[in-house]
């Protein structure tokens, strides 16, 4: 635990050094929003329908962006290898990695949810609502987090990821539209997707550390 | 544990696909002694310290490092060797005392501070502790890795080129905290074979993946019986 606590401090102080990764998420979660509010002025006056699926499309895209740069960084540095050659347990560094990853993408979707709640005059700031983008967030950062290590050492890592991410988390992105449709009174959006949310979150943060080790094997 | 060898290697082979890169290797080094690796470029060097060192796994045969198996005791291996490539491994967004403190904290050093402090005195970085490692130059990159690879009192030294960036202050530090220092058993891959009589006190050769020759010097064969 000691190790990963290690891990996780050092990723944040760099995310906070390194501002360009977290950056490049959050500006293109914010234009995401902004260009959707602008859409859908035209078509529509109430968007509640169509904000869930605004919502986690742009956290999915902001995240693969955000995830994509945290093992490259180190791999082109060459601290992951002095990161495998410590003598910490190999789901430390993984939980330490993931953590940090968590902080940087939730502090995003925060952001956004006040700036859709400003632009699509929608209360989003509920318990219900949070609840539902944290634990998606758990299970798609433990499994962006791994893909993203599986990617690393990769020449095209940035298309790669989405390539091996977004098809797998097709099961949260439909949960967490239809949860989120629910929490906001949209039709179609009650049924047991708070509960498919949360299962895939244990799937895959359970998953993800115990192929972890496998993984960082060469 | 005790360890009549430091490092003991037994039929080691790696393969890539159909491309063998290391071929039976057998190579036993005493805990102590001082080993030159040499070779040409592509000849399975860095790939058989790689190994050593836990980062890439072995397609056959077996590893001993201080008594301890490679492939079942990791962990123990890990906390008892020292790496250090011809690439610094640092992090350049963070200052040299925070590097050393990083790890200093991964390998659970007890006060890591003052254990980080004392090594950037030695290493010459006392002054810029507080830059980012970014703007230092090459030179001060490896003396910093020097540190890193340091800070847990390893026991044993794996060294992939270990002279690069460094100028002769540098080397001097090299030589002074790691290649000299007698409480380390040190195996160090190099092309600087200028230097090798400097400091070794055995050449191990590698040509494409086998070990073809592996000399100790009479004194320390005279010192190890």
């Amino acid at each position: 635990m000691n190790g990963a606590l290690t891990v996780m401090r050092k990723d944040l102080v760099l995310l906070w050094r390194h501002r360009s990764g977290w950056l490049s998420a959050a500006t293109f979660a914010t234009m995401s929003v902004l260009t959707y509010s602008f859409a859908f002025d035209l078509v529509t006056d109430d968007v509640r329908p169509l904000l869930p699926g605004v919502l986690w499309v742009t956290f999915l895209f902001a995240g693969i962006i955000a995830c994509s740069r945290s093992f490259a960084d180190e791999v082109e540095q060459g601290t992951f290898d002095a990161m495998l050659v410590a003598p910490i347990p190999r789901s430390s560094l993984y939980l330490g990695k993931a953590v940090s990853n968590l902080a940087a993408l939730l502090t995003i979707e925060v952001a956004v949810m006040l700036m859709a709640t400003i632009l699509f005059n929608t209360t989003l700031l509920t318990a219900e609502l949070a609840f539902i983008v944290g634990v998606g967030t758990v299970g798609y950062v433990s499994l962006t987090t791994l893909l993203a290590t599986l990617g690393s050492r990769v020449r095209s890592r940035e298309v790669l990821l989405p390539v091996l991410a977004l098809p797998l988390l097709v099961p949260l992105l439909i949960a967490g539209v239809r949860a989120t449709g629910g929490a906001l009174d949209v039709p179609n959006g009650d049924g047991p997707w708070l509960l498919l949310i949360v299962v895939f979150t244990i799937w895959s943060a359970v998953g993800s550390a115990l192929l972890f080790p496998m993984v960082v094997e060469q | 544990m005790t360890a009549t060898f430091a490092i003991e290697v037994t039929r080691l082979s790696k393969r890539y696909g159909t491309t063998t890169v290391l071929d039976g290797v057998e190579l036993s080094l005493v805990a102590g002694s001082r080993t030159a690796l040499t070779g040409a470029n592509g000849a399975g060097k860095s790939t058989l310290l790689a190994i050593l060192s836990t980062l890439v796994s072995p397609t056959g045969g077996q590893v001993r490092i201080a008594g301890y198996d490679l492939q079942t005791q990791a962990v123990e291996v890990r906390r008892r060797i020292g790496v250090l490539g011809h690439r610094p491994m640092l992090y350049e967004d963070l200052t040299p005392l925070e590097n050393l403190l990083f790890f200093a904290k991964l390998y659970g050093v007890a006060n890591p501070r003052p254990r980080a402090e004392a090594f950037l005195e030695v290493l010459g970085l006392w002054s810029r502790r507080f830059e980012p490692v970014s703007v230092l130059s090459r030179g001060y990159h490896q003396r910093l890795a020097i540190g890193r690879a340091l800070i847990h009192s390893p026991e044993i030294l794996l060294l992939d080129e270990p002279e690069t960036g460094l100028d002769a202050e540098g080397i001097e530090l090299l030589d002074a905290l790691m290649l000299r220092e007698p409480a380390f058993t040190v195996l160090a891959a190099t092309h600087r074979l200028d230097r090798i009589a400097g400091w070794a006190d055995s050449t191990a050769n590698i040509e494409r993946g086998r070990l073809v020759s592996h000399q100790v010097s009479a004194e320390a064969l005279a010192a190890s019986r």
